[in-house]
């Protein structure tokens, strides 16, 4: 059953709603109306309340820009019984009510935005796509406008483990209110922003929820795994540095690799990066690598589990180390100056 | 703004992957704002400040265009990456080819390059084949409500006056005026528009044909001694038959002011389906164009500087040059050697095709020359390079390939080179499809024109590209004895060719030239001599 509301907007553009499904199931002849009607009782109807409680005067504009995308959706398979996996659903049953003020007056915007932001994290095997909701989801009544609250989507992106964002969401951040800037990178509401803010640039490995920082070299992150299992690497990956990254390279293909507290992502390097490799080396700077461990001029570290380490990089703040019993690339965090 | 009711927004669909992806040249920049553009779109408010690359938006304009609003398009723009699959079919002989790169259709991509160089397209084909629809398309392309787009269209009727067409002096002014400059003149709205649509242009009357031509040609337009300056637009015209075939004769002037010419090719029936879905849901393409594909005025500008930046390497410039080469010279008619062309025949009344027939010792099968009755315009070949240009910024590219130039030239020059279809070439065996199919013949002439070149080994044995060089790097301190060596080089070669060498067209311009370098050369010794 779906509420009264909804049903009143659904039938009152009957016409407009069915031409829609017909002309998506023209497309896409595998579109089945019992999925969609199913996401329209179970997922668009609590939504629309949320909003014809919060701002009624959009109700009818807002059901109507829900049932467009909730297609657009479907025929994406991103909804529905033919989703992979239930990310997108789960933003917008859990993520976007809370917010249901924000986004009643800008709704095409904010479900396209939610939607992709989800799938995104959902596709990316190595982020915390739960924690990503919950965080907006809990922002929304801090957020002023839609606008920031957008923006506090995109920074808890970044610290749900999609590391690549840290540069440009830390940008962001600069836009956003002092109590929501810290609110949005998980520091305590008495931080100072400029302190917080100055800490995060310095080391990728400051985490404001947890802000002691390590007096010893320890494995923080394994990034990529064997592609048998879906992930990138289809042989023992090497490693070598390139500026604040590092580049993995697997066979004939090599990976960009951006890795800070919150995550590590792998990207498929250019023929650009690729051209510049530098050789793979058991030794980087003060950084060398003897059968299992790793010796630095801040400690050393034996990585016995992994097994006879093959490369070995650094750059200021982290060590990247791959070894014959792993198909992911270790990464160890070096101590806090 | 939120989109407006009624708006399927999966038939707004614009490909958000690139649609012929180049590799990355710049420095990875990862921005979070990524996290929302993708897979599905945020409509117009955020389409509005999308920083999508100019060629980028290009292309989704195509394949929207392609793959939602045209039902049945037709490949014949063909590139290859690889040798393609070819099969011969038919009593004939076709050849049909799956190109094995993206390969475009000439319907859709020829006006959207004509959008963006702002030039001039005609579509030509039966009734009913959408000519107009395209043409309103690319005015909503362009910006415009579809009813405005409707509203402006210019519909030529036998009826049509210049007052129809241009507008009217205000009914009061005329009687109260006491001068000419107190008439106001109320003009048309489609003068000011960026894409102006001329639906069945052929049925115009001949003197409104004049007024249309001064629009067109000059960009202004003219009513009781009042002027309209119209602002630089893309044209679209329209016409059921272009041979002559409307109520009344296009004057040659206005055909020439035409830069391409498409042709709405036969609707497949294998896509009826389609056809049917768009009469049961009433859907339009020009009322659901999705925003990501409206193009503002200062994008289409930049869009004109982009294309213009497009560089031509001199091998692909030198190929253009031997091809034109081929057509303007007409051995007998004229006298002095620069009056020998096809220009000085047709000008004194004479068939040139009936006086290339008299030429004797040329191999008339193998000079391409005698293919056509005329040569080629300065605009025109102006308006080559122009969509050359456009076409390889279209395909992602920094510099026009060959494959480029050899596609748009068919519909370049489809108006401006034409046949003498009692040429030996159009009797030979497999040529008589040639006589009704231009696009095939002018593309076969190209591909004959390259052979030859390659041939003759012009890309690394031209010694008139050697002299030019040798000219253009300066005559400043060049000596008497170097410029009298000059001279006499350019005077051995004209010599050589001169032993026993028939004269084509190639052959021709280039003695021309060589012609002009002696007198350059010349002149420089006499100002020498006087210092």
């Amino acid at each position: 059953m779906i509420s009264a509301r909804f049903a009143q907007v659904l039938r009152s553009g009957r016409d407009h709603f069915n031409k829609r499904f017909a002309a998506a199931r023209h497309s896409d002849p595998q579109l089945d109306w019992e999925t969609f009607t199913r996401f329209l009782a179970d997922v668009v109807d609590p939504l629309v309340q949320a909003v014809d409680l919060a701002a009624p005067e959009h109700t009818a504009d807002f059901a109507t820009h829900a049932y467009d995308v909730g297609l657009e959706l479907a025929t994406l398979r991103l909804i529905g019984t033919a989703a992979k996996n239930r990310a997108v659903e789960a933003a917008w049953q859990r993520a976007l009510p809370p917010a249901a003020r924000l986004v009643a007056a800008h709704p095409r915007r904010a479900l396209a935005a939610i939607s992709n932001a989800a799938h995104q994290l959902a596709v990316n095997g190595s982020t915390r796509h739960a924690e990503w909701v919950s965080t907006v989801a809990q922002l929304a009544p801090q957020s002023a406008n839609l606008d920031d609250w957008l923006k506090v989507g995109e920074v808890a992106a970044w610290r749900a483990g999609l590391a690549h964002y840290r540069s440009s969401a830390l940008t962001l951040c600069e836009t956003l209110t002092e109590p929501l800037a810290l609110a949005a990178v998980g520091a305590p509401s008495h931080a100072s922003w400029p302190k917080v803010r100055a800490e995060l640039l310095a080391n990728p490995w400051h985490d404001p929820a947890n802000p002691h920082p390590a007096t010893a070299l320890r494995v923080t992150r394994q990034a990529g795994g064997f592609r048998g299992f879906g992930r990138e690497f289809s042989e023992r990956p090497v490693v070598v540095a390139q500026g604040e990254h590092f580049v993995a390279t697997s066979g004939d293909t090599s990976w960009v690799l951006i890795a800070d507290a919150f995550g590590a992502t792998l990207h498929r390097a250019t023929e650009d990066e690729q051209a510049v490799l530098q050789p793979v080396s058991l030794s980087a700077g003060k950084v060398s690598a003897t059968g299992t461990r790793v010796v630095t001029g801040d400690g050393e570290i034996d990585l016995g589990e992994f097994g006879p380490i093959t490369s070995v990089a650094a750059n200021g703040t982290t060590i990247a180390v791959t070894a014959q019993l792993t198909y992911a690339v270790v990464l160890i965090a070096r101590p806090g100056k | 703004m939120e989109m407006p009711m009624g708006l399927p927004k999966v038939f707004q669909r614009v490909s958000q992957t690139p649609t012929n992806p180049h590799a990355a040249q710049t420095a990875r920049i990862f921005d979070v704002a990524d996290l929302y553009r993708t897979p599905v779109s945020q409509g117009p408010e955020v389409s509005a400040t999308s920083t999508v690359p100019l060629d980028e938006k290009l292309r989704q304009a195509y394949f929207w265009i392609v793959n939602t609003a045209i039902i049945s398009p037709h490949y014949d723009i063909e590139y290859n990456e690889a040798p393609p699959q070819s099969f011969v079919i038919g009593d004939s002989k076709g050849l049909l080819t799956l190109p094995s790169a993206q390969s475009y259709s000439s319907y859709v991509l020829l006006p959207l390059l004509t959008f963006a160089t702002r030039r001039k397209c005609l579509f030509i084909g039966g009734p009913g084949r959408g000519k107009t629809a395209s043409a309103i398309l690319m005015g909503v392309i362009a910006g415009y409500p579809v009813r405005e787009v409707r509203r402006a269209m210019q519909h030529g009727q036998p009826q049509m006056t210049i007052a129809d067409l241009l507008g009217n002096p205000l009914p009061a002014d005329l009687v109260q005026a006491q001068k000419m400059e107190d008439i106001r003149i109320s003009w048309r709205s489609w003068l000011s528009m960026r894409v102006k649509i001329i639906d069945e242009y052929n049925r115009i009357p001949t003197r409104t044909q004049s007024a249309l031509l001064t629009v067109m040609g000059d960009n202004y337009a003219e009513v009781l001694n009042h002027i309209f300056e119209c602002p630089e637009s893309a044209w679209f015209l329209t016409a059921n038959d272009d041979r002559g075939g409307g109520t009344y004769q296009v004057i040659e002037a206005l055909r020439d002011r035409i830069d391409v010419v498409v042709q709405a090719l036969a609707f497949n029936p294998r896509f009826l389906r389609d056809l049917l879905m768009r009469i049961e849901e009433n859907i339009r393409p020009e009322d659901v164009v999705p925003p990501q594909i409206v193009f503002t005025e200062a994008e289409v500008d930049r869009l004109q500087e982009e294309i213009r930046a497009i560089t031509v390497p001199t091998e692909v410039r030198r190929r253009l040059e031997f091809f034109i080469s081929q057509f303007e010279l007409c051995e007998s008619a004229g006298a002095q050697f620069e009056y020998k062309t096809k220009d000085t025949a047709r000008l004194a009344g004479v068939d040139p095709g009936t006086l290339s027939a008299q030429d004797t010792g040329r191999d008339r099968l193998k000079d391409l020359g005698c293919q056509t009755t005329n040569g080629l315009s300065v605009r025109a070949m102006m308006t080559l390079l122009v969509y050359a240009k456009a076409m390889s910024y279209f395909r992602g590219n920094q510099a026009i390939e060959l494959e480029d130039l050899r596609q748009v030239l068919p519909f370049v020059l489809h108006d401006k080179l034409t046949p003498d279809i009692e040429a030996p070439f159009f009797d030979a065996a497999g040529n008589s499809a040639y006589r009704t199919d231009r696009i095939g013949w002018q593309r076969r002439l190209f591909d004959l024109a390259c052979a030859e070149y390659d041939r003759l080994d012009l890309d690394r044995d031209d010694p008139v590209a050697t002299l030019e060089l040798e000219f253009d790097r300066g005559l400043d301190g060049l000596t008497e004895s170097e410029t009298r060596t000059r001279l006499a080089k350019i005077e051995r070669l004209i010599g050589e060719w001169a032993k026993g060498r028939k004269l084509y067209g190639h052959l021709y311009d280039d003695l021309l030239k060589l012609k002009y370098l002696h007198q350059r050369y010349t002149n420089y010794l006499r100002w020498l001599k006087t210092q």
